[in-house]
C-alpha cells in the first residue's frame, strides 16, 4: 500500500525515540490519513495517545506540502479538539501531544481548556485559537454556547473522544453525542475518533460515537492485540476465622498489607468509597507511622491542587503509597507504581482490571493486584474476577438513552450563541444514538417547553426564555444567557459544598446530608487531617486544623456500586464449582472450605441448578433470606416485590435487608412462605405493575429529578464560588417534581426520571432475568437453626443502618461469638 | 394551657380546633385558620406570581398552581365568609407581573371582608399596587389583644403573649412502614408560637423538629390531622 502520508517521519522519530510503533497504531495512522472515523480499542498504557495524535500532525503536514504556496501561519485555527473525561488527565495528554509537536517540527500550539482555564486564557483562545485543544465535554458545549461558534470550528479536522468507555455511561457522553451531530454539519471535514478500553458492548459504544456517520460505511475499528497480564493475589489472614463473616473496611488485615507496601518502591491501595480511603489512610498511619510523609491520598473530594500534588509525586517517586478511590482508575500513566492493592470487592471485572493496570505500565508487562477481603465470601469474588480475566468477560456500559434534559440543556445552548432552525437541527439530532427514536411529537414538546414554557400561549403569558425570529430559536435577554452559561457544568456536580480553611484556603468539597449532621464544634476527619467545624457558610464549609480526635468519617453516597450483572454471572459459576468435589485450583476457595462445609451443615450449598432459601426464626423475629447473587439494586427491587406479593397472601410488614449475594425479609409474624412458593411469588409476570406497586417508585423518581432538573435549566444553584443572586428563584427540584407531577404528566422531563429509576436503579431488565433464571431453577428450602455464613452479611447490613461503623464492629464481634 | 378538640366538620372537610387563651381557633384544610370570636381568618405565604416570576426568567413552571390557589382562595372565602382576612406576608412573590390583577378581581367579589397584609420579605411592590386593591397595609407585626401577628416568627414573645407566623412554610416529615416516608405541610404550635402552613401552591416545605409538648396537626387529602 502506498503512503498516505508521511508516516516516514514519524518511524523516524519513534526510532529517534528509541521506540517502536505497535500494529495498532500502525493501523489508526493509515485509517485515519485514509480520512475514515473509528474507534481504537486499546488499554491504558499501550500508547493510545500516539495511535491518533501522529496521524493528526501528519495529515496537516501532508496539507502543508500540498499547497502551492504556504499558508500564513496563523491562519490555521482550531484543527483538533482531544476530549477527555477527566481534568487531571488533560495535562498528560497535552505533554504527550507537545512532545510529538516539537519532535515533528510543527508549528502548532497545544493547550488545555478546562474548568480550570481563566477566562482572560478563554478569551485569547477565542481569538486566537489553539490548533490543538485538549478540552472536556463541558467546555466544548460552552464553545458552543459562544457566537459565531460555526467561524471558529470551521477549520476542525478531528474530534477525539479518549476514554470513551467512560464517558458513554453518562450524560455526559449524550452531551458529546450532541455536539458532535452540530460539528459534523458545520466542519465537512471531521473525523471522528475514539479511544476506548474493552467493555462488553463495544458495538453500542461505537454506534453512540458515530451516530449518523455509521450509515457511510467509512470506519474502522482497530483493535490493539496487546495483552495486559495480570495476577490476582489474595491477601489472605492465618486461618479462615480470623476473618469476620461480615464486615466492610478489611483492615484487620493490615498487618498483612503493610509488608507489601515496604516490599514495593510504590504502591496504589484502592478503596471503593472515599470514606474507606480516610480511614485506610487513618489506620496506615497509625500502623506504621514511618509511612508518614511518603504516603498520600487521592480522592474526587480533595482539592485539585492537593490531587496535581499528590499525581506530581506519583510521578517523580516521591511516594511510597496513594490511598486512592476511582478518582486514580483511569487514564494518567504513573510509571513507577509497581504495585496495586484492592481494598474490597470492585464489584465489577472491568473496574479491577483497570485498577490492575495501574502498574507494569510497560505494553506486555505483568501486573499484579493484591486483593483484601473485607469479609470472608469476598473471597469467592476474588476467585471469580481471576476466572473472569481470564476468559475476557467485561461489563456493558449502558449508555443513556432519550435523556431530554440533556437535549433541552443543548437546544437552549444553541439558542443562547447564534440560534438555531428547528429542521436543521432535528434531523442532526435524530442521527444520534441517544436520540435516534425521538419522535415529531417529542420534538415538538421540546421545542414549546423552551419557547413558550410548555403552555399553550396566551396573551398574558410572559414566559421568556428562547424567542422565534423569522424561523430561528434565539435567546436574546441577556440575563438568560447568562445563567444558561453558568449552568453548563451542572451535569458532574452534586450537591457538595466547598470545605475551607477560616483563612479561605481550598481543601475540598463534601457532600452536604453529611455536613448538615455536624453542629459546629465537631470534628472529622477529612483529607488526612482532623478538622473542626467552624462554620457552614454561603456554602462553604469553614474549618480550622484541631488536635481532638475525630468523631466522624465524611461518607459519600456515590460509593455503593451494586454487582455488575457480569460479575455476578461468575460469582454464581464459583459457588457451584465450589459444590463440586475437586475444585481446588482456586487457593481462595480451598480456604474457604471450613465456612463452606458450615454453610452446608447448618444449611445448604446450592448448585447452579439450585436455589437456595432460608427461612428460621430468632430473638429478631421471622426471617426469609434467598441468595439470587445478583447485586444489590436487583435485590432491593426483587425484596420489596417479594414483600408486596406476600402481603397480598395475608396482612403483613416485612423490613427489607441485602447485600450483593442476596436478601432478607424479616418480619414479627409468621411469613407464609411456602404458601408463597406455591403461588409463584418469584414468577416474572407482571412484573412491571408489581414493581411500581410495590417501590415507592415516586420517591425514587424524586430523587432521580434533581439531577435532570439542574440539567435542564430549571433548578439553578449558582455556580462553585459564584453566588444565586435572584433569590426570588429559589427553589428545589422537589418542588418542580410535585408540579409536573401534580398538573403535567406528559412532561418528558417527568417522563424521563421514571424510566432512569426502572432503568438505572432497578434494573428492571436485569431483575426479570433473574427471575426467569431462578424459576428454571430448583427452590431448596431449609430451616437453620442459627444464622449460616451466607445469611449472616445480610443480617449486619440490616443492623449497619442504625448503627455507626464503630459500634457496629463491636457487635458483629459479639453475634459472631454467639453463633460459634 | 393548650387544648385540642374533637373533630368538627367544616366546608364538607376535616378540620381541627385548638384553643389558646380561652380563644377558639379552627385549623381548616385548605391550609389557613380562624379565629372563631372574632371572624379573622390567618392565610400565610400564598407566593402569588411565583410562577409568573419563573416563567418570565425562562423556567418552565405549568401555570396550574396559580389557578390552584386562587380558586382554593375563593372556595375558603365564600365557605368561612370571615369579616377580615389577615394575609400574613409573602403574599406577592416578587416583583408585579399580571397575577396580582387576578387576585384584584377575586378580592373585588367580597366587598364586605377587610382584607390586610402583614408585609413579609418578599412583599417588595410599590404600596400603590396595595393600595389599588384596598389592602390595608400593616408595616409592623399587628397586635390583637395577648396574640401577634407576624410575617417572621418573633424572637422573644413577650410574657403573656402568643405569637402567630408564617414564613417558615412548616412541614413535617411522617415515616411509614417499610422504610417510607412522606413529607406533609403542617400547622405548629409551641408554647408561645404557631407556624402556619404556607396557603400557596408551589412553594415547598421547610422540615420543623418540634420539642416535646408541642401540638402539629399536618394536612393531607384534604384532612387536617393531629400527630
Amino acid at each position: 500500500m502506498t503512503d498516505p502520508g508521511n508516516l516516514t517521519l514519524a518511524h523516524n522519530w519513534f526510532k529517534q525515540k528509541g521506540w517502536k510503533s505497535f500494529a495498532f497504531q500502525e493501523e489508526a495512522w493509515e485509517a485515519y490519513l485514509r480520512g475514515y472515523h473509528g474507534l481504537v480499542n486499546a488499554p491504558t498504557g499501550s500508547g493510545k495517545t500516539y495511535s491518533l495524535v501522529i496521524p493528526i500532525l501528519l495529515e496537516y503536514l501532508r496539507e502543508r506540502q500540498s499547497e502551492v504556496t504556504s499558508p500564513r501561519k496563523r491562519d490555521l485555527g482550531l484543527r483538533a479538539i482531544w476530549i477527555t473525561p477527566i481534568k487531571a488527565l488533560a495535562k498528560e495528554i497535552g505533554n504527550s501531544t507537545q512532545r510529538a509537536v516539537d519532535g515533528l517540527d510543527i508549528d502548532w500550539h497545544v493547550k488545555l481548556r478546562t474548568g480550570d482555564t481563566s477566562s482572560a486564557e478563554r478569551e485569547k483562545m477565542k481569538k486566537n485559537p489553539p490548533e490543538f485543544m485538549i478540552t472536556t465535554p463541558e467546555s466544548l458545549q460552552l464553545m458552543l454556547a459562544q457566537k459565531g461558534y460555526e467561524k471558529f470550528f470551521k477549520n476542525l479536522r478531528t474530534v477525539v473522544c479518549d476514554e470513551w468507555h467512560e464517558l458513554m455511561g453518562s450524560k455526559r457522553g449524550v452531551q458529546m453525542e450532541l455536539a458532535l451531530s452540530r460539528l459534523k454539519t458545520i466542519c465537512p471535514k471531521l473525523k471522528v475518533w475514539g479511544i476506548s478500553a474493552t467493555i462488553g458492548n463495544m458495538d453500542e459504544a461505537l454506534q453512540a460515537l458515530l451516530g449518523s456517520s455509521l450509515k457511510k460505511k467509512k470506519y474502522k475499528v482497530i483493535k490493539s492485540d496487546i495483552r495486559k497480564f495480570i495476577e490476582v493475589e489474595s491477601v489472605l489472614p492465618d486461618t479462615v476465622e480470623k476473618l469476620p463473616w461480615a464486615g466492610h473496611l478489611g483492615t484487620n488485615l493490615i498487618d498483612k498489607v503493610i509488608p507489601i507496601i515496604q516490599k514495593s518502591k510504590s504502591t496504589l491501595i484502592f478503596t471503593n468509597t472515599r470514606s474507606f480511603a480516610e480511614i485506610w489512610y487513618q489506620k496506615l498511619l497509625d500502623r506504621s507511622p514511618d509511612l508518614a510523609g511518603i504516603m498520600a491520598m487521592h480522592h474526587g473530594s480533595i482539592s485539585r491542587e492537593l490531587r496535581d500534588w499528590v499525581e506530581d509525586a506519583l510521578h517523580n517517586e516521591q511516594l511510597r503509597a496513594v490511598v486512592c478511590t476511582s478518582s486514580l482508575d483511569l487514564g494518567v500513566d504513573f510509571r513507577p507504581v509497581e504495585t496495586i492493592i484492592q481494598i474490597g470487592s470492585p464489584k465489577g471485572v472491568a473496574r479491577f482490571m483497570q485498577r490492575a493496570g495501574r502498574s507494569g505500565h510497560q505494553p506486555g508487562a505483568l501486573s499484579k493486584i493484591y486483593f483484601v477481603p473485607t469479609h470472608s465470601l469476598e473471597l469467592i469474588e476474588a476467585a471469580a474476577l481471576r476466572d473472569a480475566i481470564a476468559n475476557g468477560i467485561v461489563e456493558d456500559r449502558v449508555p443513556y438513552l432519550r435523556s431530554f434534559d440533556v437535549l433541552i440543556q443543548y437546544l437552549v445552548t444553541l439558542a443562547v450563541s447564534d440560534g438555531f432552525k428547528p429542521d436543521e437541527i432535528f434531523s442532526e439530532v435524530k442521527g444520534t444514538f441517544c436520540y435516534s427514536s425521538i419522535t415529531q411529537d417529542e420534538w415538538s414538546w421540546l421545542l414549546n417547553f423552551i419557547s413558550t414554557g410548555g403552555a399553550a400561549l396566551t396573551a398574558y403569558d410572559e414566559y421568556r426564555k428562547v424567542e422565534i425570529e423569522e424561523g430561528f430559536y434565539k435567546v436574546t435577554n441577556r440575563r438568560i444567557a447568562m445563567r444558561h452559561r453558568l449552568s453548563i457544568g451542572t451535569i458532574v456536580s452534586d450537591s457538595s459544598l466547598q470545605v475551607k480553611y477560616v483563612s479561605g484556603k481550598y481543601i475540598g468539597t463534601i457532600e452536604e446530608w453529611f455536613i448538615a449532621r455536624l453542629n459546629p464544634g465537631d470534628v472529622f476527619w477529612f483529607a488526612g487531617r482532623n478538622l473542626e467545624l467552624v462554620r457552614i457558610k454561603d456554602m462553604v464549609v469553614q474549618v480550622r486544623n484541631t488536635k481532638k480526635k475525630a468523631k466522624a468519617v465524611p461518607s459519600w453516597q456515590g460509593g455503593r456500586m451494586p454487582l455488575s450483572s457480569q460479575m455476578s454471572v461468575v460469582l454464581r459459576k464459583k459457588l457451584h464449582e465450589i459444590t463440586l468435589k475437586n475444585f481446588d485450583h482456586d487457593i481462595e476457595l480451598r480456604f474457604l472450605k471450613p465456612l463452606m462445609d458450615l454453610q452446608k451443615e447448618r444449611s445448604h450449598l446450592p448448585t447452579k441448578n439450585e436455589f437456595l432459601i432460608e427461612y428460621f426464626k430468632s430473638t429478631e423475629g421471622y426471617h426469609v433470606l434467598m441468595y439470587p447473587f445478583e447485586g444489590r439494586a436487583v435485590h432491593e427491587g426483587m425484596a420489596a416485590l417479594l414483600a408486596h406479593r406476600i402481603s397480598k397472601i395475608t396482612p403483613i410488614t416485612f423490613s427489607i435487608a441485602m447485600n450483593d449475594y442476596g436478601f432478607e425479609l424479616l418480619s414479627d409474624q409468621e411469613i407464609p412462605l411456602y404458601e408463597a412458593l406455591e403461588t409463584d411469588v418469584l414468577s416474572a409476570d407482571n412484573l412491571w405493575q408489581d414493581i411500581q406497586a410495590s417501590i415507592n417508585s415516586v420517591e425514587m423518581a424524586r430523587r432521580r429529578f434533581r439531577d435532570i432538573a439542574a440539567i435542564s435549566g430549571l433548578v439553578f444553584k449558582g455556580y462553585p464560588g459564584h453566588q444565586v443572586k435572584d433569590r426570588h428563584l429559589q427553589s428545589s427540584s422537589q418542588l418542580f417534581f410535585d408540579v409536573f407531577n401534580d398538573y403535567e404528566s406528559h412532561n418528558l422531563l417527568l417522563l424521563q426520571a421514571y424510566e432512569e429509576v426502572m432503568e438505572f436503579q432497578l434494573e428492571e431488565a436485569r431483575m426479570r432475568n433473574a427471575l426467569l433464571r431462578i424459576n428454571k431453577q430448583k427452590f431448596i428450602v431449609t430451616e437453620p437453626d442459627k444464622p449460616t455464613p451466607f445469611a449472616f452479611p445480610i443480617m449486619v447490613d440490616r443492623l449497619r443502618e442504625k448503627l455507626s461503623s464503630e459500634k457496629l464492629e463491636d457487635r458483629v464481634k459479639r453475634m459472631q461469638l454467639q453463633f460459634d | 394551657m393548650l387544648t385540642s378538640n374533637y373533630l368538627i366538620h367544616l366546608a364538607g372537610n376535616v378540620s381541627e380546633e385548638v384553643t389558646l387563651y380561652n380563644n377558639t381557633f379552627l385549623l381548616c384544610s385548605e391550609k389557613a385558620v380562624l379565629w372563631k370570636s372574632e371572624g379573622v381568618l390567618l392565610i400565610s405565604d400564598l407566593h402569588l406570581g411565583k410562577v409568573n416570576h419563573f416563567r418570565r426568567s425562562g423556567i418552565a413552571v405549568p401555570h396550574n398552581p396559580n389557578d390552584q390557589n386562587i380558586e382554593r382562595l375563593i372556595t375558603l372565602l365564600q365557605e368561612v365568609q370571615p369579616d377580615r382576612v389577615l394575609f400574613m406576608g409573602d403574599l406577592f412573590h416578587s416583583h408585579y407581573n399580571t397575577e396580582w390583577e387576578v387576585f384584584g378581581q377575586v378580592l373585588k367579589c367580597f366587598p364586605a371582608i377587610s382584607f390586610e397584609l402583614v408585609m413579609g420579605n418578599h412583599d417588595i411592590m410599590s404600596d400603590y399596587q396595595y393600595q389599588k386593591h384596598q389592602l390595608v397595609m400593616h408595616k409592623k407585626p399587628l397586635e390583637m389583644g395577648a396574640f401577634i401577628m407576624s410575617h417572621e416568627p418573633l424572637e422573644g414573645v413577650p410574657e403573656g403573649c402568643y405569637n402567630f407566623a408564617g414564613h417558615i412554610h412548616p412541614g413535617v416529615h411522617l415515616r411509614g412502614k417499610g422504610r417510607q416516608g412522606i413529607k406533609l405541610p403542617c400547622f405548629y404550635f409551641g408554647k408561645n408560637q404557631a407556624l402556619l402552613p404556607a396557603f400557596g401552591e408551589f412553594t415547598g416545605l421547610y422540615k420543623i423538629k418540634p420539642k416535646v409538648g408541642d401540638q402539629v396537626f399536618v394536612i393531607v387529602d384534604g384532612k387536617v390531622i393531629k400527630v
